[in-house]
């Protein structure tokens, strides 16, 4: 009963009309940066954070998570009609979706993948709903310990899953960690590693990072080579599904969305691994496995199901501990951030309307996205049609834009760029940027925590052993690190890393 | 990007200048940790953190290069092998030339050019697309966000914009 009054209480907040067009604007965003290959949602999310200030915290927030839900929408297009994701979570549907259009099936394809994709975004909400307030209570009781623990847990899953050798991911990792420790120490306010800049006193923005390494470093590696498209030019008709399609497509709808949600709620997981998971579940579930490559719907249901569960999911953790479990929902923590709010266990009880009216605009965003993405497909596909050597400058334009607005401060820019510089580097030399941002934001977060049960614990560092909690965070974090060390550990490893800056 | 250009034991082997880039850092890390002094482990000091992640990164860092003389890896060459490596070179010329000028000559005057070199340098744009394109969005962009969001941006020495 609880539930449904809160529930009631965040539609009232959702359907007012400024949160109805932020919901819309989001999912909007979403959709758009979601179709265009070469910017993903972390680029976009970044590059509207200071929006987010111009109105209320709802408001911004509400836009902020239109923007990802949204994206794992509209990489589906591009997946489909041009066989080039949009973004990362959307890379297996090129496999089976666009072999689908060549045959004359993208309207199915299509149809299949936004209906997928509103079920599960359904159900991760309620599941979101149902679990979110429990987990809250029960994450009251978490002291130092178990979040510094969590935190590493997090990290070591999220470089675990990353493309390259481990050890280049945990490198990146504690880069992270340092540039995140730039600025006045939060217990001491001793100044560290400012080099006398009076600029780096309140540390490194995330904003100009974030921009920096996913939106200016993925410009650079996109102008290396000509993107070619190969858009299906044939008129895109049929899109609902028919009743065979609907029949193959229930159960790796019905399995992609239990297999997202649970991947989405594990820190450092997310929509990319979700995806890649449910589409080897299918194909080893499939009695005609060899269909899979060449057009199976049930290699398009799966995957956008999944990734659109994982979405959902991962609203848990940042919402009831406050930890983000990837990179986009540490842009969303962001947010919060500079709205002055800290989200966590006591978030649900302190600000209700704020926490269900995100969850409500949910739902209204996902209906938005199966207007927007099925009668308005011709819209998206003309937009594919823009030519990336027009698309790229705007992109950086906006960016400078972006961060410049988001502080007022010219530094910043410099700030961007260089990162830009360093990113594109990095990314050639195979390291991968996602655990360096994420390790960013939960370096401070980290060191505050390792610090506080330090002092807690008169130096006994046991106690991150004594409590179950941080005792099984820490085993299975360390399980992780030692795996790769096995052949047979580290091929399944290979086989399942993900890139998650695409 | 072929990676199976392995060499081993090479000085241009790229997995091992990654590696040593990183042993570079964690090296400063640790210095920088000492320099803020470490405190105790029963109250941990402003560099206590910074040290050991410095100790860490040295660690992940030997790892790579351990790799590196062991198992080989790609050149440095190989890396841009078979892709327009001079583009990028180029924006990133266009992206520091910008960031010099941003201050001296204020948004408009550093923007328009910018906007008009990266239309023509990497992927030409015919001038007639090209110039309106440079000129309007980012006065467009100028025009919201002073008259209508209020936003200051940097005018410049001639106070332009």
């Amino acid at each position: 009963m609880d539930t449904l009054v809160n529930v009631a209480h965040g539609f009232g907040v959702a359907l007012l009309p400024v949160n109805l067009l932020y919901c819309f604007i989001g999912v909007f965003i979403g959709t758009l940066v979601g179709v265009l290959p070469g910017i993903g949602p972390i680029s976009a999310m970044s590059l509207l954070l200071p929006v987010t200030l111009s109105g209320t915290p709802e408001s911004g927030i509400i836009m902020m998570a239109g923007i990802y839900y949204g994206s794992m929408y509209g990489g589906s297009t591009t997946s489909i009609l041009v066989n080039i994701p949009g973004e990362a979570a959307s890379v297996v549907t090129c496999i089976d979706g666009h072999q689908m259009a060549k045959q004359g099936r993208a309207g199915p394809a299509l149809g299949i993948s936004a209906f997928g994709s509103f079920i599960a975004g359904t159900f991760a909400l309620i599941a979101l709903m149902l679990v979110a307030p429990k987990l809250a209570s029960v994450a009251i009781a978490f002291g130092p310990a178990e979040y510094f623990s969590l935190m590493v847990l997090g990290l070591v899953v999220l470089t675990f899953l990353t493309q390259g050798s481990m050890p280049k991911a945990l490198l990146m990792a504690c880069i992270g960690v340092v540039l995140g420790l730039i600025g006045l120490d939060s217990i001491t306010a001793q100044p560290r590693l400012t080099f006398g800049r009076m600029e780096l006193i309140d540390g490194i923005g995330l904003v100009p990072v974030v921009m920096g390494l996913f939106g200016v470093a993925e410009v650079l590696l996109n102008t290396e080579q000509a993107i070619k498209r190969d858009i299906i030019n044939t008129r895109i008709t049929h899109l609902l599904p028919t009743r065979e399609d609907w029949t193959a497509s229930a159960g790796p709808v019905g399995r992609g969305t239990l297999l997202g949600f649970f991947l989405g709620i594990l820190p450092g997981g997310g929509a990319v691994v979700a995806s890649f998971a449910s589409y080897a579940l299918e194909k080893r579930l499939s009695k005609t496995p060899e269909r899979f490559g060449h057009g199976a719907i049930e290699g398009v249901a799966g995957p956008e199901s999944a990734n659109n569960a994982a979405a959902g999911g991962a609203f848990i953790p940042l919402m009831t501990l406050g930890i983000p479990p990837n990179v986009v929902m540490a842009l969303l923590l962001g947010a919060f951030v500079i709205h002055g709010l800290q989200p966590g266990p006591l978030l649900i009880t302190q600000n209700p309307g704020l926490f269900w009216g995100i969850v409500a605009s949910m739902y209204i965003g996902n209906v938005m996205l199966l207007i927007l993405n099925l009668p308005l497909i011709g819209m998206w596909v003309q937009l594919l049609k823009l030519p990336y050597n027009i698309l790229f400058p705007l992109i950086i334009l906006f960016t400078i834009l972006g961060v410049y607005c988001s502080s007022n401060n010219v530094f910043d820019v410099y700030v961007m760029i260089a990162f830009g510089i360093i990113g594109y580097f990095m990314r050639k030399l195979g390291y991968e940027p996602a655990p360096l941002v994420l390790a960013f934001v939960l370096g401070p977060m980290m060191e505050n925590n390792l610090r506080k049960s330090l002092i807690l614990s008169q130096g006994d560092l046991w106690t991150f052993v004594q409590r179950p909690i941080s005792a099984v965070c820490l085993a299975f974090a360390l399980v992780l690190l030692i795996a790769p060390l096995l052949p047979s550990l580290r091929k399944k490893r290979e086989m399942v890393a993900l890139d998650e800056g695409a | 990007m072929t990676n199976q250009t392995n060499v081993k034991l090479r000085l241009n082997n790229s997995e091992l200048w990654g590696g040593l880039i990183g042993l570079a850092l964690g090296g400063f890390v640790i210095w920088q940790g000492l320099k803020l002094k470490l405190g105790t482990i029963n109250d941990p000091g402003s560099g206590y953190v910074l040290f050991y992640t410095g100790i860490l990164m040295c660690v992940f860092a030997g790892a790579i290069i351990v790799s590196a003389i062991t198992e080989g890896g790609p050149t440095l060459a190989s890396r841009w092998e078979n892709v327009r490596w001079s583009k990028p070179l180029l924006l990133i010329a266009c992206l520091v030339a910008f960031s010099v000028a941003l201050e001296p000559l204020g948004f408009l005057l550093s923007s328009i050019p910018l906007m008009l070199l990266l239309l023509r340098l990497i992927d030409p744009v015919r001038w007639t697309l090209a110039i309106p394109i440079a000129v309007l969005v980012p006065s467009g962009m100028w025009w919201v966000l002073k008259r209508v969001l209020l936003i200051q941006l940097p005018s410049g020495l001639f106070g332009i914009g």
